[in-house]
């Protein structure tokens, strides 16, 4: 199979190759970083790559407005540096760090610790554009932090593995540097995340290992955060700590998702020395497997019943033939795929990659 | 008027008492609180799903429109039944199914009343964060079905930031869960896509929201200003030092006028705005923001700094804001109020934009919205009695939006589209972004049943003009 490598210069060429694939029924695969590129089951066909990485500009960055657009292909750290000038930055900070694109993680739905304190860029996407198999470059939402104009399309391919097309553009809230910004570290494992989940300031991210370390980050006013530190009792940690645990990406991982209330007992549940993290305040653990494909199929079920799930994130081909890579389908996986061909009726975008 | 056959239909599923059909009892359901009307021809009133359902499927049947209604409190005519068909009352739909103080979400049918809820779960130390203004009466369906927001959305986000999950019935009578408490769910977000669809994509049955812990200390201060411009200037000084409040709001003289001769809060009523600024978080993180803030709007013409001393002093100048656009009654008994946003550096430039046009139209305006948001509500003062106005009304209102999207911003922060600015949906989206929400209207709503005539430019009614007065320069779109 040859695989044709594209990549355009701009958002209307990024369109028009796109419409000239689906033309011709090739199967088209967006790539941005290429850091997630592991997540979802194989492509079944792949005809033509689509890179994104001429398209890495930051399009606007109001400091007072508290707002940037930004085009697909730019990687999550320039982003960052280029809003740190302005003391501001995108509360996003997903494992397999550096190198995700702004495309890759909306369209992968990536999050990291801090997701519980800011919740997930589906929270503070403001604005999308977005390219369709039919070439049209089609835009939701705008530039304002507060808009109900029209249908929330941000939603519609937030996740969606670039299924219904190819993020060209977005617009985000952008958030303060915290005006102060500690962490802490404990070897009390969920007993003593517990604790720091009840502090009378919520940590802005809790991250539980299976060794049974604890990391808690505080954010915000110096004499708030100091008193909760001072509360909690645990080791002062260095910032870079949260750099390196970005860094994170074994060969063979999955990621769970639960209810948070039941995320401790999955866990707990894993098989017998399984490496894993978790941030309980949100309800999402990552293992990294050494266990077998039958094993992993027993906590997918577990994950499932308590209404979760487990998506693989990057194993070998067979190892993920066998498991699996999304698990049972949602009820409304009908009207998913009425949406899919609404927007790709030829289901050229990313075959069976997705559940859709 | 429904052939009578479908009405003894309906009847057959809700009961005979539950379905409204009498010219005069149909008027109580002729409006929403936007200034268009429009008869239903027939008004159900469900209590289960099962009824939404089966009235959806009756309606599919004979091809009638169905538009969702919970307190008709909404500003965008988004309830109002301009093609007639149906009126789908949810407001007997009221429970609140399950309270989790644990895992802090809540189950609730869609007629439960905003405020009540967060009333409800005070006794876990809980609260829902959206606060419309009208949350003594609006539903959570209505929130849902809307995206709205509230003074407190600055910090904590509009509904859509706190709707866990959805039980929605579409089109065709089918009732599907959408989402639910476990993040990142396999598949499409089909709860994000519905949340803010108002009632053109489902009608909905059940909502589970997430809940937030009742903040230790809570902070609210008032503060004059000489005028809307230096306010907005303080709004933008006061996020530029990178300090995200709870809320922030601002009233001009007008309003304040008004609010003060009802609610005697103690607004200075000499000041040509006010700004109302809430922080919450712990006591040392309250009085340590406060002060910062405080600093800011000193350095920025503020003048009169009062901060609340007691629960008492908040709650009353929540009310005054709160209560506001009730209190303008005062000054004429109707108002027209649209709810455009624009970035808030823009704030100076839209206000003034805004007070040229009521004075171009001599009609009364009163700004009362939330600042921090970039999200103005200017409110259009008139008397409805007054037929020839209400033309002038509809234009300086247009005109004042037309001003908005000049300056970048978009038609509604937290309204909807609705009826009153479907038509002008076309000044912010091109064809192809339309067509792209049209494709996702076809898949939910093939034949169209679902409250038809709103959001969409080719359904509305009135012809687009694009009478630009203001100058502005028309910007480049955001890419």
């Amino acid at each position: 199979m040859v695989v044709t490598q594209e990549a355009p210069r701009t958002a209307d060429e990024l369109a028009t190759t796109l419409r000239e694939a689906a033309q011709a029924k090739l199967a088209v695969v967006a790539v941005g970083g290429g850091r997630a590129q592991g997540m979802g089951g194989a492509p079944s066909r792949c005809d033509v790559e689509l890179h994104t990485t001429h398209l890495d500009r930051v399009l606007e960055h109001s400091q007072a407005d508290m707002v940037v657009s930004v085009e697909a292909g730019i990687t999550l750290e320039a982003l960052q540096e280029h809003l740190a000038r302005d003391r501001q930055f995108l509360p996003v900070d997903p494992f397999n760090s550096p190198g995700h694109t702004i495309g890759g993680l909306l369209a992968t739905g990536w999050t990291g610790p801090l997701r519980f304190r800011f919740g997930s860029a589906r929270d503070f996407l403001i604005g999308i554009r977005v390219a369709t198999p039919d070439g049209k470059l089609a835009t939701g939402g705008g530039r304002v932090v507060k808009n109900v104009s029209g249908y929330d399309m941000m939603k519609l391919h937030y996740g969606a593995l670039g299924s219904l097309g190819v993020i060209v553009a977005a617009s985000f809230k952008v958030f303060p540097r915290p005006l102060h910004d500690v962490t802490v570290t404990s070897d009390g494992g969920w007993d003593d995340a517990d604790r720091a989940l009840a502090t009378p300031v919520a940590p802005s991210a809790l991250e539980v290992f299976s060794d049974g370390r604890v990391l808690a980050r505080y954010t915000g006013s110096r004499d708030a955060v100091e008193r909760v530190v001072k509360e909690l009792g645990w080791t002062a940690e260095e910032q870079s700590i949260w750099d390196r645990h970005a860094r994170r990406a074994p060969a063979r991982w999955a990621r769970i998702a639960a209810p948070r209330t039941e995320l401790r007992r999955l866990v707990e549940d894993l098989p017998r020395g399984a490496g894993w993290w978790a941030s309980p305040g949100v309800g999402v653990a990552h293992w990294a497997i050494a266990s077998d494909a039958r094993s992993v199929k027993e906590v997918r079920q577990r994950a499932e019943a308590a209404g979760g799930s487990l998506v693989m994130l990057a194993a070998p081909d067979d190892f993920l033939r066998e498991v699996g890579a999304w698990g049972t389908p949602p009820a409304t996986i009908e009207i998913m795929r009425n949406l899919k061909r609404a927007f790709d009726p030829d289901g050229v975008l990313n075959p069976g990659r997705f559940v859709v | 008027m429904l052939p009578s056959p479908i009405v003894e239909e309906l009847r057959g599923v809700v009961g005979r008492e539950s379905v409204i059909v009498s010219p005069n009892d149909l008027r109580i359901f002729e409006r929403d609180g936007s200034i268009e009307g429009a008869l239903p021809d027939a008004v159900v009133l469900a209590s289960t799903t099962e009824h939404v359902a089966e009235v959806m499927k009756i309606a599919a049947r004979h091809k009638i429109p169905v538009v969702p209604r919970g307190a008709g409190t909404g500003l965008s005519g988004g309830a109002v039944t301009i093609r007639g068909g149906i009126a789908l009352q949810v407001t007997r739909m009221r429970r609140i199914l399950e309270v989790d103080p644990v895992a802090q979400t809540a189950l609730v049918e869609p007629g439960v009343v905003n405020q009540e809820l967060s009333l409800v779960v005070a006794q876990h130390g809980l609260f829902y964060a959206p606060d419309p203004s009208s949350q003594k009466a609006c539903t959570i369906g209505g929130n849902a079905a809307e995206n709205s927001g509230g003074p407190h959305c600055l910090y904590y986000g509009v509904t859509t930031n706190h709707v866990l999950g959805m039980e929605v019935v579409l089109a065709d009578g089918s009732v599907h869960w959408v989402s639910g408490d476990t993040p990142d769910r396999t598949g499409l977000d089909l709860c994000g896509i519905l949340v803010g669809s108002e009632g053109t994509l489902c009608a909905i049955t059940k909502i589970k929201v997430r809940l937030l812990r009742i903040p230790p200390s809570i902070s609210t201060m008032l503060a004059a200003f000489p005028s809307i411009e230096t306010a907005s200037q303080a709004v933008s000084a006061v996020i530029g030092r990178g300090i995200v409040p709870a809320a922030l709001e601002m009233m001009d003289s007008v309003t304040v006028g008004a609010v003060e001769a009802h609610y005697h809060a103690g607004y200075p009523t000499d000041a040509g705005a006010v700004l109302l600024v809430e922080v919450d978080g712990t006591a040392e993180s309250t009085r340590e923001l406060m002060a910062a803030i405080g600093k800011v709007l000193d350095e920025n013409h503020g003048y009169g700094l009062r901060e609340a001393q007691t629960p008492a002093e908040r709650e009353l100048l929540w009310a005054g804001r709160k209560g506001a656009i009730g209190a303008l009654g005062r000054i004429k008994p109707n108002y027209y109020l649209h709810d455009g946003v624009v970035p808030r550096s823009r704030l100076p430039q839209v206000l003034s934009a805004v007070g040229e046009i009521g004075e171009h139209y001599k009609l009364p305006v009163a700004n009362v919205f939330h600042a921090g948001d970039g999200n103005l509500h200017p409110n259009i003062l008139f008397d409805m009695r007054d037929k020839e106005v209400l033309h002038q009304v509809e234009s300086a209102g247009e005109e004042m939006l037309r001003a908005v999207v000049e300056l970048g911003g978009a038609l509604s922060g937290e309204h909807g589209i609705g009826l009153e600015k479907a038509a002008f949906m076309s000044w912010i989206y091109s064809e192809d972004d339309l067509g792209a929400m049209h494709r996702v209207k076809d898949v939910f709503d093939p034949t169209g049943i679902l409250n038809p005539g709103k959001i969409f430019p080719d359904d509305a009614r009135r012809t687009v003009h694009l009478a630009g007065r203001t100058g502005l320069a028309v910007e480049a779109k955001w890419w």
